[in-house]
């Protein structure tokens, strides 16, 4: 053993705090508890659903589907710059106003009877509008959707008056997201699953890194060392609902040559632009409820799972890049990026497809996390604690759970 | 026969007709519905060029490549997904194919 090699020590204390018990299966597969999940949470935080790369200039626009709320919602950069959300809907009897993906225009026809919208959602014209006196076209705009931005990411909140403004949702977490490449982004490459497993099962994949010697003994065996034989990380924070792990450095990494080769590539890039070295780039972030983004500039990915019901959920990764291809080395580089990442990825989503399955039968009454999934546990306990609070609120207001 | 590569990558012009694929995804599909003995194959001929390839490219913006450019282009983009195959999964490349397709490539950067 090289004598320079710093000796690893796991962060067991980082986590004791969370404590050791067993966590209710049910929690995982259970439509009920799902249901108060999607109120308590889905329905009213802050989501995060694209990047500002998406909408260039004045005009342009995207859609968006979550499916948790039954809502298309469409996110608009007005005349004035601003970025705007409102719902995908007509205010006449409620047609979705667009199937595309993306577009660009400053209006919104709809093609069913043609009230048509302008790009803050506001009904700008109607047919033989008289003839729905009295109203007036100032009560027809469509629904707001609440919308910000923070490191590039744009965010829709659901509920009509968020209780928290994005940046005091995001804590302290906001400015250091803003020092990562994806605030400066302009391009990305971007993959998709859906699953059928719960939202936590396959969210919890991704933060706990037991699993990476099983399942990645190929793809990633970068990241073990007879230091650390698991590949942990070396230090966990947690602030409100959110949480981090800092990626451990490999101080011996088995590189094969290509591998080697490409990485080299990508990493000479991004250290040409300055984006590499930064104070969080080895901070994988974990934002509650389910968006990861991890600061390391060459593998700059973030991941959202999207829940869909109590066993199903939708996952889009993305790699975001700085600055568009503008060398073949470059678009080599990050084509090398994207396979390598895929791949790892691809792993986790078919033992996640597995893990679901083994609970499905209610046989399994509790599982276990270990320290190093400690933040599989805090997840666990965040959720509680917003179901209680929300079980609470409709209590307060005289509701029956 | 007329030559689908500069010139300096003969030893390519075998493979070109298997892996000079457009756009990302489907090069993914191509190393998916690929042979071991193809990706071994393209593999070992293109690894120890690839290096000249991109310094050839790297003289002209992405988008002014004559045909052949465009096709070695292609071809060492391919080299990306079949290098993953062959030196990172070896044997366990077919399994590994079968889950890959529930992964969706929905955008590429190399597409634009
Ligand atoms: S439903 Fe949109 S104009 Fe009638
Ligand atoms: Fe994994």
């Amino acid at each position: 053993m090289n004598v320079e090699t710093p000796v690893f020590t796991t962060p067991d204390e980082q986590v004791a705090w969370l404590g050791t018990d067993p966590i209710p299966a049910k929690a995982y597969y259970d439509p009920e508890w799902f249901e108060l999940e999607r109120q308590a949470i889905f329905m009213r935080s802050w989501i995060e659903v694209g990047h500002a790369c998406e909408l260039p200039e004045p005009g342009t626009w995207i859609r968006r589907e979550l499916e948790f709320a039954d809502a298309s919602i469409l996110i608009v950069r007005g005349k004035d710059d601003r970025i705007r959300a409102f719902y995908n809907a007509c205010t006449h009897r409620g047609t979705q106003l667009v199937e595309e993906e993306s577009g660009k225009g400053a209006n919104f026809l709809c093609p069913y009877h043609f009230w048509n919208f302008g790009d803050d959602g506001r009904l700008v014209a109607a047919p033989d509008f008289k003839r729905f006196a009295p109203l007036t076209k100032e009560e027809c705009s469509i629904p707001k959707v609440a919308v910000d931005t923070c490191a590039g990411l744009i965010f829709v909140n659901l509920d009509p008056e968020p209780k928290h403004t994005l940046r005091e949702y995001l804590g302290e977490y906001a400015d250091r997201l803003e020092t990562l490449p994806v605030a400066k982004a302009t391009t990305f490459h971007e993959y998709v699953y859906e699953i059928d497993a719960n939202w936590k099962i396959t969210y919890d994949n991704f933060q706990e890194n037991y699993h990476l010697r099983h399942v990645h003994g190929l793809t990633g065996v970068a990241t073990v060392h007879q230091q650390n034989q698991y590949g942990y990380p070396d230090k966990y924070t947690f602030n409100g609902p959110h949480r981090t792990q800092q990626i451990w450095v490999n101080p011996e990494p088995l590189i094969k040559p290509m591998q080697g080769y490409n990485l080299g590539l990508v990493a000479n890039d991004c250290a040409q632009q300055g984006i590499m070295g930064s104070p969080d780039s080895r901070t994988y972030f974990a934002l509650f409820p389910s968006l990861f983004i991890i600061g390391t500039p060459m593998q700059h990915f973030s991941h959202k799972v999207y829940p869909i019901s109590a066993t199903k959920s939708r996952g889009v990764f993305r790699i975001y890049w700085v600055d568009d291809d503008d060398s073949a080395t470059r678009r080599y580089a990050r084509e090398y990026a994207l396979c390598s990442l895929r791949d790892i990825h691809t792993e986790d989503v078919n033992i996640i497809n597995r893990a679901q399955k083994g609970l499905l039968s209610g046989a399994i009454k509790k599982i276990h996390f270990m320290t190093m999934e400690g933040l599989c546990r805090h997840l666990y306990q965040q959720v509680v604690a917003r179901v209680e609070d929300y079980l609470e609120e409709r209590e307060a207001a005289g509701e029956t759970a | 026969m007329s030559k689908m590569l500069p010139d300096g990558f003969e030893a390519l012009e075998y493979f070109v007709e298997r892996w000079a694929v457009d756009g990302t995804a489907n090069r993914d599909r191509r190393r998916g519905d690929s042979t071991e003995n193809e990706r071994v194959a393209f593999f070992e001929a293109a690894k120890g060029l690839i290096p000249q390839a991109l310094e050839l490219l790297d003289r002209k913006p992405l988008d002014e490549f004559n045909e052949r450019e465009q096709r070695l282009m292609n071809m060492v983009l391919s080299f990306a997904h079949v290098a993953m195959a062959v030196e990172m999964l070896g044997d366990a490349e077919p399994r590994h194919a079968r889950f890959r397709e529930v992964m969706r490539i929905t955008r590429s950067p190399a597409d634009a």
